[in-house]
């Protein structure tokens, strides 16, 4: 088979499981940034600090587990610097601020002020995060590894599809709710203070932030392939928020951008981190088979099957620890119940979150091996 | 009053706790009896997370208006105090510079009456060693976000017991599980901030009724 046939086999494998049709076997996919880097023996450092060394590593990682259907991200570009995007938080970069070798961190400070809320309404979200910038990444640094994204993406997208593999969020937009970007550059703590002390200061500036992303989304360009994206919560998890605050401040945000995304055909990838749980039954008012749920493994699958099942994907959720501290033997055990409560509908098998940097290689490969093993379902 | 201000504290009523802590001390009131209206208001917030009607962002906001109220009060002359319920060293593990769950758990165990010693983050194990030493605590904390504390976790645990410290040992923090215990070689897992609370009691009340 050549690779294209093996390309078209498995996008529409991952198409039909995002629709809930049967598949022949569940769709399986990488995600794994770090582990890439230590499992195709590059420092931490190089894989952060040259936006094609880091893709290079994700590609050789894939083709050297074989038996994928595709990943997650394409994983290239500057790590920190796309993190930062996200976050608007300082991070410590291995091989500068931190030992060569080790993990990527956040630094968490209050960077943003109170005031800047105000400013966000006065001036806009895109002047703002212009000005911001400088506080939290160098601006050359930033503008560069962004750059290098935009001019790559579509090389990336190209290399894995003619390697067979497919890119689950390969939309031309990147998206975030405004509870995050906030979150992280006013530091969790004075944030979560803010949301008591002046929630309608808070709600004003997301507001403006919100606006100026649906306004990107209907922008986007028309794009082949998947057309998912990541629409993150980190942060905003149902655990970490309370009910009044969340109903206000959080889901209002994500379902607006989602029924935005799907109106001009991407497919809202909902990367949730942390246990959403008890929000759940929300995803019920998005449209059917048009959104995949990505957890982490702390938000319960079961009752996502429950209450969701017949509506929605989810791709996930070997959780983090057990990837780093478990056995072969639990991963196995962890794929075989995942696929016995999916059955052959609406599970994309992968990573919760990100497959973490200490993960023992002969955990991924025997994530990879169980879901061919018992993948084959009906 | 002291009902008032437990309820306030409870409901996360910011200014009225102010408010009545400021009207207590101008009545002559004893700080450490205010203290204690505090911290009873603090223990009905982690009842309420532990019942599912406050999540994470309640506790930050409770240790907040708490941090604020026991300063005043301890800073007045005499001070609010009284005997500690127990000792309790926490850091977070070397490699790991996440603050914010390990601070949380901090705020519910002083608010709690417990002395806690706080080593910041990426403590190595000799510090956490040393720092049972000089303190004598029976029980240890440690904090790690990522997947890579699970190995410092491991060699903090080690080295304790390699000291001979008659500790018992916490861990929590995000993506830990009963399996990162079990690797890890803690005495418990802490789910959450109430449950670390709940440890320490059940270990301190332990060892009293073992003396």
């Amino acid at each position: 088979m050549t690779n294209e046939a093996l390309y078209q086999e498995r996008f529409q494998r991952i198409q039909k499981a995002i629709r809930l049709e049967p598949v022949d076997t569940t769709p399986v996919v990488f995600m794994g940034t770090a582990f890439a880097a230590r499992y195709m023996g590059i420092t931490i450092a190089d894989f952060c600090a040259n936006g094609e060394t880091a893709f290079q590593a994700n590609l050789a990682t894939v083709k050297r587990l074989g038996g994928l259907d595709g990943v997650n991200l394409g994983g290239g570009g500057r790590i920190t610097a796309l993190l930062t995007s996200l976050w608007l938080s300082r991070l410590g970069v291995p091989g500068r601020d931190l030992p060569a070798d080790s993990l990527w961190q956040v630094r968490e400070a209050e960077v943003m002020t109170p005031e800047d809320y105000d400013t966000i309404v006065k001036i806009g979200w895109g002047p703002f995060f212009g000005s911001y910038l400088p506080r939290v990444i160098d601006p050359q640094e930033f503008g560069e590894s962004m750059g290098w994204v935009m001019a790559n993406t579509p090389r990336i997208q190209q290399t894995y599809r003619e390697a067979g593999y497919v890119v689950v969020c390969d939309a031309p937009v990147n998206v975030n709710i405004p509870f995050e970007y906030l979150c992280g550059a006013r530091s969790m703590q004075k944030f979560f203070l803010d949301l008591y002390r002046m929630p309608d200061r808070v709600k004003a500036a997301m507001d403006v932030i919100q606006g100026e992303i649906l306004a990107q989304i209907k922008a986007a360009p028309p794009f082949g392939g998947i057309r998912g994206t990541w629409l993150g919560g980190w942060r905003s998890a149902s655990a970490l928020v309370a009910p009044r605050l969340w109903n206000r401040l959080v889901w209002p945000y994500i379902l607006e951008q989602a029924e935005a995304l799907i109106e001009v055909g991407i497919t809202p990838v909902l990367h949730w981190d942390q246990d959403w749980t008890r929000d759940l039954v929300r995803l019920q008012e998005l449209p059917a088979k048009k959104c995949i749920l990505n957890p982490d493994g702390m938000t319960d699958v079961r009752k996502f099957k429950e209450l969701v099942g017949d509506r929605m994907a989810m791709m996930g959720d070997i959780p983090a620890a057990m990837f780093a501290a478990g056995t072969p033997d639990d991963i196995r055990a962890y794929v075989r119940d995942l696929v016995n409560l999916f059955g052959n509908t609406g599970l994309i098998l992968c990573p919760g979150c990100d497959a973490p940097i200490n993960t023992k290689p002969e955990n991924m490969e025997a994530f990879v091996a169980a879901a061919r093993e018992y993948g084959k379902v009906g | 009053m002291a009902k008032e201000l437990t309820l306030a504290m409870a409901d996360l009523d910011e200014g009225k706790v102010q408010e009545l802590v400021q009207a207590g001390l101008a009545q002559g009131v004893n700080p450490t009896l205010l203290l204690d209206d505090c911290r009873e208001g603090i223990g009905l917030v982690g009842k309420r997370f532990e019942t599912g009607e406050y999540y994470l962002s309640d506790l930050i906001m409770a240790g907040e208006i708490f941090k604020t109220a026991a300063a005043t009060l301890i800073a007045q002359p005499g001070g609010a105090g009284g005997p500690a319920k127990g000792k309790v060293v926490i850091g977070t593990v070397k490699g790991d510079i996440h603050d914010i769950g390990k601070d949380i758990v901090v705020t519910m165990l002083r608010g709690a009456g417990y002395d806690v010693t706080d080593l910041g983050v990426d403590v190595p194990p000799a510090k956490f060693v040393q720092a049972v030493k000089e303190t004598g605590a029976p029980v240890v904390g440690l904090s790690g976000l990522l997947t890579i504390s699970f190995d410092p976790m491991k060699e903090t645990v080690a080295a304790l017991k390699a000291a001979g410290l008659p500790v018992k040992v916490m861990i929590g923090g995000g993506s830990l599980t009963e399996q990162v215990r079990e690797y890890v070689g803690a005495d418990a897992l802490g789910a959450d901030a109430q449950s670390a609370v709940a440890l320490a009691d059940g270990w301190i009340v332990a060892q009293e009724v073992a003396r």
